[in-house]
């Protein structure tokens, strides 16, 4: 196996990534403005926490350089790490795919409404994970959000947004 | 104190059937309310609470209650099921509940909740019956620095629910530690890290954080794996539940766990500010620092259950003592409590005790009652909710996903908390799959704020001087204690490394 495939190489990537993550963050720290007459201020906590995440990233570089140079074939570190190519792999695709749903799903939350856009988000995942029958799948598409809205509509009192369905609310309203 | 007003006060309670009906239909509501991610026990009190306006002081204390400990309860349901915690006071359930229920042993891990909840609970009824106002004043003895060094006592843990890798579990720590900056800064009020964005001013809400993390990663997880061929939709629970409560040698496994939880969960109640969600963890780390088998732990072992349950059930009696004796909520669901008792004209406080003292008694029956309540509506439920893993997994991981996405939006009733949930569901299956643990983030989620206002209140009054905590000396105990959990854990994982290799070289023999 490639080097580049393994435990260790990702640790490596991932360590890379962490650091941007904290330079971002730091950097971010400089906006926040300060406190006049203030022991500790605003920004000393989070900065405190950036060099606290840095003091651990650069040990899991150190590692991560240490494992690839001398790695054996029976290190931990030295086995296949989790793929994240998306072309090769099929499960990736679909966890993509799940991801991209759930943000169209957040976009149309208010607009669309709960219920509607949940029985299409929970009729697709069902049919992309094997649910064939299609009577299956539309009662547990429509009726579980529907329940959980009724749930929280008339037993919790939580407003939760109908949009193209906003009918039901004015039909449950008048019952 | 006078047994024989304490015992009539009793009689009274568990004599009226307003009361009892009231308690129980308060428990089964809490229980249903927390199993719902997103729902928790404050909310359903604050949401009951009008319908408690007709009714005497007492039942409408036990309806109250009743909500307050079956909610406690009722979160664990989802934290092991579904691996989202219904309440944050649940988030340490998970560690060992959801391992549990992926065993096959959700039953067994939903009577241990039960059973734990119901003991934590009367442990704490019965400290607070017997010794409140003992309590109350070493709790009322917590200042900035004691608080602090609590928390840091709380963060302690991190390292033994790090898994194999020390650093990637401290990573996942300060990071969380570094989310809970974001946000108004509550001592100065600046913006840190809120990039314009006007939602993001009161910062990150725990909860969508939390079921995103958790449930939401798993379900992205789930369809990964079974699209990749290495998990069945057709998988699904064939545990068959026999018994709704834990057997005899279980019970005797995890009596220890329980007597320390609940003694810890009423301590931590009655400070004000520290709720069940501290309580747990604390819990959690102070059990698995005495445990002999430190390794276990997080696996999926009913002691991990006990431990946190007790803890955060334990919390509701805890919290009524500074309400009580001193007129000072410990937590959101007793200021509520708090509102109850001045509506009936009862103002909570040292007098009460002279003036009220047969209301007092009433209180800690109600609170009893409540218990007893929670464990009967748990019982009759256990079946019912041990169904749910039932279900195949390709039914289950699209009903948890919009039951999860609406939990995340009820809680401030804001779309921004939906996205919220499902970045925070994208991060946590990243982190899942490039095996960073998820536990140190959920422990440094609950306890960084508690962390940060404390220091930066310690460090005010003290000009700045971190070195006047040695004139702290609970705070000294609570840094002496953390000291040991961490070396204790650093030795045990080393243990655990050893053992691990050793089965790997045997293995490749």
């Amino acid at each position: 196996m490639k080097k580049t495939q393994t435990k260790a190489f990702s640790n490596l990537v991932v360590s890379l990534l962490l650091a941007a993550l904290e330079i971002f963050a730091w950097v971010q720290t400089g906006n926040i403005k300060t406190a006049k007459n203030a022991a500790v201020q605003p920004s000393t906590f989070p900065r405190i926490m950036i060099v606290g995440m840095a003091v651990f990233t650069a040990i899991l570089l150190i590692q991560s350089v240490h494992k690839l140079l001398r790695m054996k074939d029976d290190d931990p570190l030295a086995q296949k790490a989790e793929s994240m190519n998306f072309i090769k792999d099929k499960g990736v695709l679909a966890a993509l795919f799940v991801i991209a749903l759930c943000a169209l799903y957040v976009w149309g939350f208010r607009s669309l409404g709960y219920v509607f856009v949940s029985m299409i988000l929970s009729g697709i995942v069902m049919w992309l994970i094997g649910v064939r029958k299609p009577v299956q799948l539309v009662l547990i598409a429509v009726l579980v959000p529907l329940g959980m809205w009724l749930v929280f509509y008339k037993l919790l009192q939580v407003n939760i947004p109908m949009g193209v369905l906003q009918f039901l609310r004015d039909l449950v309203d008048k019952f | 104190m006078d047994w024989s007003l304490l015992f009539s006060s009793y009689g009274d309670v568990f004599g009226s059937l307003q009361v009892i009906l009231m308690t129980f239909i308060g428990a089964a509501g809490g229980v249903l309310l927390g199993a719902i991610p997103g729902m928790t026990a404050t909310m359903g009190v604050a949401l009951l609470i009008p319908f408690s306006f007709g009714m005497d002081l007492i039942p409408s204390v036990g309806l109250l209650l009743g909500i307050y400990c079956g909610g406690m309860y009722g979160g664990s349901i989802s934290a092991i099921l579904i691996h989202a915690p219904g309440t944050p006071a649940a988030a340490a359930t998970l560690l060992d509940g959801y391992p549990m229920a992926k065993k096959g042993e959700a039953g067994k891990a939903l009577s241990v909740a039960m059973f734990s909840s119901f003991c934590g609970g009367v442990i704490g009824a019965l400290i607070m019956t017997f010794l409140s106002p003992m309590v109350a004043k070493v709790a009322m003895k917590f200042t900035s620095a004691e608080m602090l060094m609590l928390a840091v006592f709380g963060l302690s843990v991190i390292i033994s629910i790090s898994g194999k890798s020390i650093a990637k579990g401290l990573i996942s720590a300060f990071f969380g530690m570094l989310l809970c900056t974001v946000g108004v800064d509550p001592t100065y009020s600046r913006q840190r890290f809120t990039f314009g964005v006007k939602s993001l001013k009161g910062g990150l809400s725990f909860i969508p954080v939390l079921i995103g993390l958790f449930a939401i990663a798993e379900v992205i997880a789930g369809v990964e794996r079974i699209i990749a061929g290495r998990e069945s939709a057709q998988e699904k629970s064939t545990e068959k539940i026999t018994r709704v409560l834990p057997d005899g040698k279980t019970i005797r496994k995890i009596t220890p766990n329980i007597l320390s939880g609940g003694i810890i969960g009423t301590f931590i109640g009655a400070i004000p500010g520290a709720g069940g969600d501290i309580a747990v963890f604390v819990s959690y780390a102070f059990n698995k620092g005495i445990s002999k088998h430190p390794e276990k732990w997080g696996t999926g072992i009913p002691n991990g259950v006990a431990a946190t349950e007790s803890a955060n059930n334990g919390c509701s009696g805890g919290a009524m003592i500074p309400l009580l004796s001193l007129g000072v909520p410990g937590d959101s669901v007793t200021a509520i409590l708090l509102g109850a008792f001045i509506m009936k004209g009862i103002t909570p406080g040292p007098m009460m005790y002279v003036s009220e003292l047969p209301t007092v008694y009433k209180v800690f029956a109600a609170l009893m009652l409540a218990n007893l309540c929670m464990l009967i509506v748990g019982c009759l439920g256990v079946r019912i909710f041990a169904k749910i893993v039932s279900l195949e997994k390709k039914v289950l991981y699209p009903i948890i996903l919009i039951i999860s996405l609406l939990g995340a939006f009820s809680i401030n009733k804001n779309v921004f908390d939906v996205g919220v949930c499902v970045v925070f569901g994208v991060i946590g299956w990243l982190m899942n799959k490039y095996e960073f643990p998820l536990s140190p983030i959920l422990l440094a989620l609950i306890l960084g704020p508690m962390c940060e206002q404390n220091f930066v209140r310690f460090m005010d009054l003290n000009n700045g001087n971190f070195g006047a905590i040695v004139h702290y000396p609970i705070a000294i105990g609570f840094f002496v204690v953390a000291v040991a959990v961490v070396i204790i854990s650093l030795l045990n994982q080393r243990k655990i490394n050893k053992t691990e290799k050793a089965n790997a070289s045997m293995g490749m023999e």
